[in-house]
């Protein structure tokens, strides 16, 4: 008796899901979070986005080249950031094995370059040309450069293809590579103190805007080819001889069960669309207004309805 | 394994060794100073030597993954391992699954610690155990803490479990102990992050591959523990069982297990305390809690709160020290006869009641059930504050240091390093085996150079052995005086000991940004970093070795009237140098293992390579990188543990 | 089984160690020496050694660390398995049993005391001595029962809820000894069980083992390197060394009649007097006229000092003990005996 009414009761609610097709699933939508402010604080409010929706959520903390790898497997649902200049290759090897795509764009451009904090403009006031970094090179000698200028790059894995633009440029400076962003925030930290001239590897947008005023060194503009074709850009015999793209992409990327297992999330995550300034914002939340994610996301969708309503309810 | 040696050197005569010693380190010279002359062959290892190992593994690890379909099984097993977590993590910060009762307050919490303290080793540790949680809950880390011992709470009885069990093994069968013993060698020289590698390909992300990492990591001492401590045995218990008529499975569950007790539970602890060292790495491939906040919050240079949670890191890791150690000695004592039932079980009554008590508070009040992170207590800025001031002080004394060691010491040596050809560092280490342990040991140390070289990594290899080598140096000139202060008196020995114990608890990687800021992003970082860490177990063992010296050799010095300097020179160093030696192995071993973290400062070594195969997820790269690192580690422990153990011998200690 | 049969009988036992004792013992020269047989690298245990112990009786093993004593006794047992030979338990070849009838057999017949005691430190006294009845599977409230009778019959009630850890050494081997005899057993294997107390106690201890033999009459093979502790406890005596038993007989006949040198070395210093009792002097009557009463054969020739000193009867008739003269005693010979022989 019992088991028959629950057998029925199951079959009505077989019934029920079958018949509203557009239901999501259950199961917890899985959004990975890395090592950066704005990052888990964007994920967060998508996450809360997510779950006003009625879906059910979690986080999880990944390596931010490897998580395209755990996209494809579907461990993970989405991921918020996918960053032109730093992680470009590793989406685009993860989309060619297949099981992810790109779930469009952000408004928002990056940009990953040379930069400096303003002290350092005292020193080399000619500065953010590319030319006068290079004429003061010896301001940032350090005692493993000798008497040439020493950049400090990020970690080899990001491949910015640094050494090859001071050799194409024919740049007086020598590229060091820190391990971890961590290290190069570490020594512009340690550069304020004495307002030592520094240049290292940064990107926009980022906390560290908000923490130490700066600028990006001004290369030849990137040209299309540029890193391809060495006749492309000043140098005629060498690739690498421009700046990165100063616009770069910003895109959202999903796993491609996405779509069928959690249907109205994926609408929304399609329609998703952050600007530079509300990146900075949410960065700001939890940098300077030292909230935590999830307190900093909730404000930030607090203040913001008139912007993320929209995604939910269909834009239309 | 000493007959075996023994047997080796015996039939040849005294000198030999020396002799056959000095010819190769005459040859090693040779080859060095000739290099210009050398075929390109000796100076770097020839294309045929270099074995694609890499694409081995690779080819290996796909096989078994896809082929053979053991993804499949590992994904089941790390489904049913998260099911459990999901229940420690809905008990102890609310995470939405069954049973969903959780969050429990922290107040409860708390007097659950302070209980089981009281229980193993009265009010001290009741206050102590207590106190942490308050910290915690009071620092607004609640939430991160109960992440991470979410956790814990299950990897460590996994570990503790799977040692027992493989450890059984290994002690039944000798022929399982023969492939065990490489293994768990290998296991515990391998940097971390060539385990997390295969992790991610065969569990994926989040707190289950934290888990297994972190199991992986913390199951070879508690299978070494229950070899030793089964093998310890006395056989008399054993006849004992066996005339009791008891068959094999009594005999192990009834007699050898619990009579094995005390090992049981020193492997136990150091369960425990490598799962609170695997905090901050795991958090590398998802384990939520309190280490992947650490990173975020070194990320963001906030070096005050990051000490805040080294502090808790460190917390926990005293409080669960010492209550499994106490748990460890602590032997059964008979209650008086006609005891009631509840003077019998006293304290769980109190606890209960106590629960019971705190829970309703904490309906009432809200803070004992949760303090948010509004509500709580900072000492980041005092913190700040103070690391701002330490920088300041010593800057000017570290930017001439830092030159210094740059240009007049790290540079030539890391450059002679590279100059070097291969084939005379692979003469000179089999020359240095030869020296210590005769052809065997020249072979160990040719044979696991010889994979090195093989693994075409050498270069990066050899700023690895330079990095590691000047390291532990400099960790001498400074552990050595430091351990024979202390180890004058008791009182300055335990206060040594402590800091010791901090220091090397306490997550690594919050060295990493001061020791930036102090000398910048190069090598002299890197071996400051280093440097921390390996000076640690000198410390120690100096101590330990100077003040295990017994008694009635220091009273036979003082009574042929040495002085104090004498008597330490003459009597105590000596009998301690094979105590201190073992301090130099683990040195290095430390050494080795920080070298790979201190990739995050910058370096050009092999732990660069290993976080470039993580973040591409390579897994075959990933194990060269980690095995030629394990395999240095294993060279020293091997020429150390044979030095030590015949200077052992002749001195007639043990 | 007739009651005459031995309880436990060896038959050639060897027990050597070393790479292949099997087939080193196959082709072994029997007359081959402990000597030869170390030097081909292997250690002679035990060497071909047969002995019997009847129903009731108490044989004590004597000899020094390292001549195999404590070996014999565990191939009894089997808790060593022996390499050449055969032993008999209650007609039953011990090294033919499948394991399950070996736990049989340990948890009904045998009981065995340690040296160092034996006992699991994390059971109180009571389980401890309760572990052989729970091992074979007996309910919680019989095994109790039992256990706290054995602990009264060893004198440790009200010890029951103690951890080894709390008694003293004594206290402990009397755990040892109630364990073992927990399950009842015909044979009683005691190794050393006395040798790691101090002498005060173990004199204690001895006087103790006496009373509960008197007692319970079991069958007992006692090991000990203390030569005067075994010619206090032992109906009979075996001699060991290098794995060999060099005698085995009755405590006096030995002290009379040691067989070998290594033996007579070991009775030198033995106050024989104390040893040897009026029957082992006593001769066959043969027709002799015996006059006077007959002393007691049961007492020693030192209990008897005064009575010979005074006596002046050159022969003694000796009798048994329902009262009967079993023989005749020598008077020279006892008083040879008890002052020590006139070089």
């Amino acid at each position: 008796m019992r088991t028959k009414l629950f057998m029925s009761a199951a079959a009505v609610a077989l019934a029920s899901v079958s018949m509203a097709q557009a239901e999501d699933s259950s199961d917890p939508i899985i959004i990975p979070t890395h090592n950066w402010s704005s990052q888990i604080v964007m994920s967060h409010v998508v996450g809360q986005i997510f779950e006003s929706m009625g879906n059910s959520v979690e986080y999880v903390s990944t390596d931010s080249q490897a998580v395209y790898e755990s996209v494809r497997l579907g461990d993970v649902t989405l991921e918020l950031e996918v960053w032109e200049g730093a992680f470009g290759p590793a989406f685009e090897a993860a989309l060619e094995k297949g099981g992810l795509h790109d779930a469009g764009d952000h408004d928002a451009v990056t940009r990953e370059d040379w930069w400096y904090p303003s002290w350092t403009k005292e020193a080399c006031p000619g500065l953010p040309a590319w030319e006068a970094l290079n004429d003061c090179a010896a301001q940032f000698a350090t005692p493993e450069t000798g008497d040439k200028g020493r950049f400090l790059g990020g970690p080899v894995d990001w491949l910015k293809h640094d050494q090859e633009r001071v050799d194409a440029l024919g740049m007086n400076f020598v590229v060091v590579n820190a391990g971890s962003a961590s290290a190069l925030w570490a020594e512009v930290g340690a550069a304020e103190r004495d307002k030592r001239p520094v240049v290292i590897f940064n990107w926009t947008p980022n906390f560290v805007e908000a923490l130490y005023p700066g600028e990006f060194v001004e290369f030849p503009e990137y040209v299309e080819g540029c890193k391809d074709d060495p006749a492309v850009g000043p140098n005629p015999d060498m690739t690498y001889d421009c700046g990165n793209p100063a616009n770069g992409y910003l895109k959202k990327a999903a796993w491609d069960g996405m779509e069928e297992k959690w249907p109205a999330a994926y609408a929304t995550l399609k329609r998703i669309s952050f600007t530079n300034p509300q990146i900075a914002e949410m960065a700001k939340l939890v940098d300077i207004d030292e909230l935590e994610p999830e307190d900093a996301a909730a404000e930030w969708l607090e203040t913001n309805e008139a912007v993320w309503k929209p995604w939910v309810d269909g834009g239309a | 394994m000493t007959v075996a040696a023994t047997n080796a050197s015996a039939p040849m005569r005294p000198q030999s060794r020396p002799r056959m010693a000095q010819f190769l380190f005459a040859a090693a010279l040779c080859l060095a100073v000739a290099k210009l002359a050398l075929p390109d062959g000796l100076v770097r290892p020839p294309d045929w030597l270099v074995w694609p190992f890499a694409d081995w593994f690779n080819a290996v690890f796909s096989f078994i993954r896809d082929d053979l379909g053991l993804i499949h099984v590992t994904r089941a097993f790390a489904d049913g391992l998260e099911s459990v977590l999901d229940v420690t993590a809905n008990l102890l910060y609310g995470k939405n699954r069954w049973p969903r009762l959780g969050p429990i307050p922290w107040s409860v919490i708390a007097i659950t610690a302070a209980m089981i303290g009281y229980a193993i080793n009265g009010w001290r540790l009741a206050a102590f155990a207590g106190l942490t949680f308050v910290w915690i809950a009071a620092m607004g880390q609640w939430q991160w803490a109960m992440e991470t011992l979410s956790v814990i709470i299950v990897a460590a009885p996994v570990s503790v479990f799977l040692g027992l069990l493989l450890g059984t093994m290994g002690w039944k069968s000798a022929r399982f102990r023969l492939v065990l013993n490489p293994l768990l060698n290998v296991a515990q020289s391998l940097p971390h992050f060539a385990y997390m590698i295969p992790v991610v390909v065969f569990i994926g992300v989040g707190a289950k591959a934290g888990a297994i990492v972190t199991i992986i990591f913390s199951v070879p001492p508690m299978i070494r523990m229950t070899m030793l401590g089964l093998q310890k045995v006395p056989s008399e218990v054993v006849e004992a069982g066996h005339m009791a008529g008891a068959t094999r499975w009594q005999l192990l569950r009834h007699v050898r297990l619990p009579t094995a007790r005390t090992e049981l539970l020193v492997g136990v602890n150091q369960v425990i305390m490598q799962c609170l060292a695997m905090v901050v790495l795991a958090s590398f491939i998802g384990m939520p809690g309190l280490g992947q906040k650490l990173l975020q919050l070194l990320q963001a240079l906030k070096i005050g709160r990051s000490i805040e949670i080294g502090i808790t890191i460190v917390l926990l890791a005293i409080m669960l020290d010492r209550c499994s150690k106490a748990w460890a000695v602590k032997q059964p004592v008979h209650l008086e006869k006609g005891t009631s039932w509840l003077m019998r079980h006293k304290l769980l009554v109190i606890w209960a009641a106590l629960v019971a008590v705190f829970w309703a508070l904490s309906l009432v009040f809200p803070i004992l059930h949760e303090i948010g992170r509004r509500d709580a207590l900072s000492l980041a800025a005092p913190l700040d504050a103070i690391m701002d001031w330490i920088i300041g002080t010593l800057d000017p004394v570290t930017q001439w240091l830092r030159w210094f060691l740059i240009v007049w010491v790290l540079i030539p040596l890391r450059d002679g390093m590279l100059w070097l050809p291969f084939s005379a560092v692979l003469v000179f280490l089999m020359a240095v085996g030869w020296a210590i342990g005769g052809k065997r040991s020249a072979l160990v140390c040719l044979g696991y150079f010889g994979l090195i070289a093989m693994s075409g990594w050498w270069d990066r290899a050899m700023i690895t052995v330079y990095t590691v080598t000047f390291a532990v140096f400099i960790a001498t000139l400074i552990g050595f005086p430091l351990g024979i202060w202390g180890s004058r008196s008791k009182a300055r020995a335990q206060a040594v000991l402590l800091v010791c114990d901090t220091l090397q608890t306490f997550p690594s990687f919050i060295y990493l940004i001061p020791v930036i800021m102090l000398f910048g992003v190069n090598d002299v970082a890197v071996v400051g970093a280093v440097v921390l860490f390996a000076a640690v177990p000198l410390v120690r063992y100096t101590i330990e070795g100077l003040r295990g010296v017994p008694e009635a050799q220091i009273e036979a010095a003082d009574m042929s009237g040495a002085t104090r300097r004498q008597t330490l020179w003459s009597v105590r160093l000596p009998l301690a140098l094979p105590t201190i030696m073992v301090g130099v192995n683990q040195s290095v071993m430390f050494s080795l293992f920080m070298v790979i973290i201190a990739a995050f400062i910058g370096t050009q070594d092999l732990g660069q390579e290993m976080q470039r195969a993580l973040s591409s997820s390579d897994v075959g790269k990933g194990l060269v990188l980690g095995l030629a690192v394990s395999f240095m580690g294993l060279m020293v422990d091997h020429l150390i543990t044979v030095w030590a153990n015949r200077r052992r011998r002749a001195l007639g200690l043990s | 089984m007739s009651p005459s049969q031995p309880v436990i009988s060896c038959r050639n036992v060897w027990k050597l160690f070393g790479p292949r004792p099997e087939s080193y013992l196959a082709g072994l020269d029997p007359a081959a020496g402990f000597d030869a047989i170390r030097a081909d690298g292997y250690v002679p245990a035990v060497r071909d050694v047969s002995l019997d112990i009847a129903r009731g009786e108490m044989l004590v093993i004597m000899g020094l660390s390292g001549s195999g004593k404590s070996t014999l006794v565990r191939c009894m047992s089997r808790l060593i398995e022996i390499t050449g030979g055969e032993i008999d338990v209650d007609g039953r070849v011990i090294g033919a049993l499948s394991e399950r009838e070996l736990i049989d057999l340990r948890r009904n017949k045998m009981g065995m005391v340690f040296q160092n005691f034996g006992l699991l430190p994390h059971r109180t006294v009571l389980d401890n001595v309760a572990f052989p009845l729970e091992m074979r599977g007996q309910d919680i409230h019989a095994r109790r029962a039992r256990a706290l009778e054995v602990i009264e019959l060893v004198g440790l009630a009200g010890r029951e809820d103690y951890f080894p850890r709390e008694l003293s050494g004594g206290q402990q081997q009397r755990v040892g000894i109630a364990r073992s005899l927990a399950i009842e057993p015909d044979i009683w294997f005691l190794d050393e069980p006395f040798s790691a107390l101090d002498p005060l106690i173990r004199r204690e201890m001895q006087d103790e083992f006496l009373r509960l033999q008197a007692m319970l009459g079991k069958t007992i093979v006692f090991i000990t390197h203390d030569f005067d502790e075994a010619l206090r406890l032992a109906d009979r005596i075996a001699i060991m060394k290098d794995g060999a038993v060099e005698q085995c007989d009755r405590p006096d006949r030995i002290v009379m009649n040691p067989a070998t040198d290594y033996v007579a070395k070991f009775i030198e210093d033995v106050e024989k007097a104390r040893v040897v009792h009026a029957r082992a002097l006593a001769q066959p009557v043969d027709g002799q006229t015996l006059t006077g009463a007959p002393v007691d054969g049961s007492k020693t020739i030192s209990q008897l000092a005064r009575l010979l000193v005074n006596d002046d009867r050159a022969i003694l008739p000796v009798s048994g003990p329902d009262g009967r003269v079993i023989g005749a005693m020598d008077r020279q010979q006892a008083l040879d005996v008890l002052l020590g022989a006139a070089q």
